[in-house]
């Protein structure tokens, strides 16, 4: 072996595949992953038309015509159906959906588990037993439950971090611990509906389910203030996800600070999941869908955050729109069209899961 | 905090003489069981020393205390005179680079990206990218012959060039320091050889004379420990037995004392350096003492079978 010199005439630069390099001020540069962002921009296309037409189709038509018009504050005919009965309400669902996505996002890179979403490992339980708790004892104020829904979830998940931590975070016993609070959270709802009045256990039940019926700018003020308020976080987080999806050692190595980072992580979806979950309720797998098709969608190495966020958002809005018009009159909850379409994709993503474990010769 | 990564140990002369990285007086433990003892060790710098040992004796763990990833019980590791535990992770990534024994990629990633992971502790949130990070990832995969696996995702490639990507974005983290913990394991004696060859070639001294890497690895194979070490460190049950050249160091003494295990030492006929030859294979014991096999026939033979 003769100690050859590494600087040979080689003018191939190596980047990271599907990345290119976005410059932003004299010392900024980032890391952009060309076919993320194409997706996201097509989703964002896709959204868009989305909402044009949840504001068109409803109990009458308007034409997109009116409806751009009352979006830019004209004058239009169609202001009290668009501009007051439909828009807030799909503002609310846009944010709800934006936030479940980043939350699912969030706690599925730090379990690294598919599975692990809010609205299994106990967030949403834990806000359903405050909440439902809370309405038989007679609290039915819809200025007070969001926040209770709130404490809740974030409760819930302090519980289960607790029980999970030993010496360090373990993820599958992370989802493993939060799937029994999640059972064991659902009974002590189920108690307080079976105690509580008959009226209001049919109150509880619709909130239960996640709906956007009766929403509108006084819930979307709450939950669009929290996305602000927690943007750089969430800018954040996109980039210390990559660090968590390595193995431990591997990151303490890279010098990250994993107890933390993992931490900062979960603690940020937890907010978030459980804000969403205070606004509208529980919409299930939202949180769970979201990412797991984003990704599929970049083929990234790490679950994109504004993808799932955008494609949060149109699972909402268009499921609302679902659960508005396709029984019409009647009204469904939209959590009711998220969860039809989410669980076949759950028995899915298990099936996949296994067939890929135990032929997995690659 | 703006690291300005002029801080770029690895290619300014250090003025330290004898070892960058030490142990005084190490204790390792899991939960209530000490696994190593008052464990003292330099690692010179610019060779390549490797931790040999029979199973279970502590060599892992001494490397992964070395490496921060597990906190000593008593004693400390001293990176530049100061305690690990003092330095921040970044910072300590900076100058130690280590390839534990499973990593786990991400899944779905491209060989380029998980390279370029290695660039972590160079980056911050606002500077993903910049020309050294590009140098070091280029340079790291053109060692390590990986550049033509660029675009390829981690998960298809075989063990051989898995191990070779993943050497890589530990080279690519461009530190004076490498930790590699049994990088031989679950590859093939050719790719054994390649390995181990690089490892050599990254603590050779560059063209201009600056100083080659320094190397701490743990390897099953006594036989190319003392192949490939510049410096031997046997250890048993949590202590260091001996410690030195390959050729000091391996006697038949020696091995029978840490490995129980009987043998002769030959001249490697290629390198020279010592060569572990076990005695002679169990034979099943022959009732008539009839000369039938040719077994107990040639080797010197005092390995005593019980």
């Amino acid at each position: 072996m003769t100690s050859e010199t590494p600087v040979t005439v080689k003018s191939v630069r190596v980047r990271p595949a599907g990345y290119s390099v976005v410059k932003a001020g004299p010392r900024g540069r980032f890391l952009l992953h060309r076919r993320a962002s194409l997706v996201a921009a097509a989703l964002l296309v896709l959204l868009a038309a989305v909402c044009v037409a949840y504001l068109c189709v409803g109990e009458s038509f308007v034409a997109p015509g009116e409806v751009v018009k009352v979006i830019l504050g004209q004058p239009s005919s169609a202001e009290l159906v668009v501009g007051t009965l439909r828009l807030p309400r799909m503002v609310v669902g846009l944010l709800v959906g934006a936030a479940f996505g980043i939350a699912g996002a969030l706690i599925q890179t730090v379990a690294r588990n598919p599975l692990a979403s809010p609205d299994i490992i106990g967030i949403s339980q834990g806000a359903s037993a405050l909440t439902v708790g809370a309405m038989t004892f007679g609290i039915t104020s819809y200025t007070v439950l969001p926040y209770l829904s709130v404490i809740g979830g974030i409760a819930a998940a302090a519980l289960v971090y607790v029980f999970a931590w030993r010496g360090g975070l373990h993820a599958t016993r992370f989802v493993l611990i939060g799937i029994g609070f999640a059972v064991a959270l659902r009974s002590v709802t189920t108690l307080f509906l079976t105690k509580g009045d008959y009226l209001v256990a049919q109150q509880a039940q619709i909130w239960m389910t996640g709906s956007l019926n009766g929403r509108g700018w006084p819930e979307a003020a709450p939950i669009g203030w929290t996305l602000l308020v927690l943007l750089p976080a969430i800018a954040w987080a996109a980039r210390a996800q990559r660090t968590v999806t390595m193995d431990d050692d591997t990151a303490t190595g890279l010098g990250v600070r994993l107890g933390r980072v993992r931490l900062g992580l979960v603690a940020l979806g937890v907010v978030l999941a459980s804000v969403a979950t205070g606004t509208a309720g529980p919409v299930d797998f939202v949180a769970l869908l979201a990412p797991q098709i984003a990704r599929r969608m970049t083929r990234t190495a790490q679950i994109p955050l504004l993808s799932s966020a955008l494609l949060g958002a149109v699972i909402v809005v268009l499921g609302d729109l679902l659960a508005r018009k396709l029984f019409s009159p009647t009204e469904l909850p939209v959590g009711v069209l998220t969860a039809a379409v989410g669980a076949p994709y759950l028995i899915w993503l298990i099936i996949r899961g296994h067939r890929g474990r135990s032929g997995g010769t690659a | 905090m703006s690291p300005s990564r002029s801080t770029n140990a690895s290619t300014d002369p250090s003025p330290t003489t004898g070892g960058r990285l030490a142990a005084r007086s190490l204790a390792l433990a899991y939960e209530d069981r000490t696994v190593v003892h008052e464990l003292d060790l330099t690692v010179p710098d610019g060779q390549v020393t490797v931790i040999v040992g029979p199973n279970a004796c502590g060599k892992s763990t001494t490397l992964r205390a070395l490496g921060r990833l597990l906190k000593p019980r008593g004693g400390a590791v001293l990176l530049d005179g100061t305690e690990l535990a003092r330095i921040p992770t970044k910072q300590i990534a900076r100058s130690i680079g280590l390839l534990p024994q499973t990593p786990v990629a991400p899944e779905a990633i491209t060989v380029s990206d998980l390279v370029a992971r290695g660039r972590q502790p160079h980056q911050s949130w606002w500077q993903q990218w910049s020309d050294e990070d590009e140098r070091a990832v280029t340079d790291a995969m053109s060692r390590t012959d990986v550049t033509a696996l660029a675009d390829r995702p981690v998960d298809e490639l075989s063990g051989g060039q898995r191990q070779r990507v993943w050497i890589a974005m530990a080279l690519a983290q461009d530190t004076d320091l490498l930790l590699l913990d049994e990088p031989t394991t679950y590859l093939d004696i050719a790719h054994q050889v390649e390995v181990l060859d690089l490892v050599r070639q990254l603590a050779s001294p560059a063209a201009d004379g600056t100083r080659g890497r320094t190397v701490v690895t743990v390897l099953h194979d006594l036989n190319q420990a003392a192949r490939y070490a510049d410096r031997l460190v046997a250890m048993k049950e949590g202590r260091i037995v001996a410690e030195g050249a390959p050729g000091d160091v391996v006697t038949a003494e020696l091995v029978h004392e840490v490995f129980g295990l009987e043998a002769v030492i030959v001249p490697d006929p290629v390198t020279g350096s010592p060569l572990v030859v076990p005695g002679a294979p169990w034979t099943p014991p022959t009732p008539s003492p009839s000369p039938s096999g040719p077994a107990s026939a040639s080797a010197p033979t005092p390995g005593k079978v019980l």
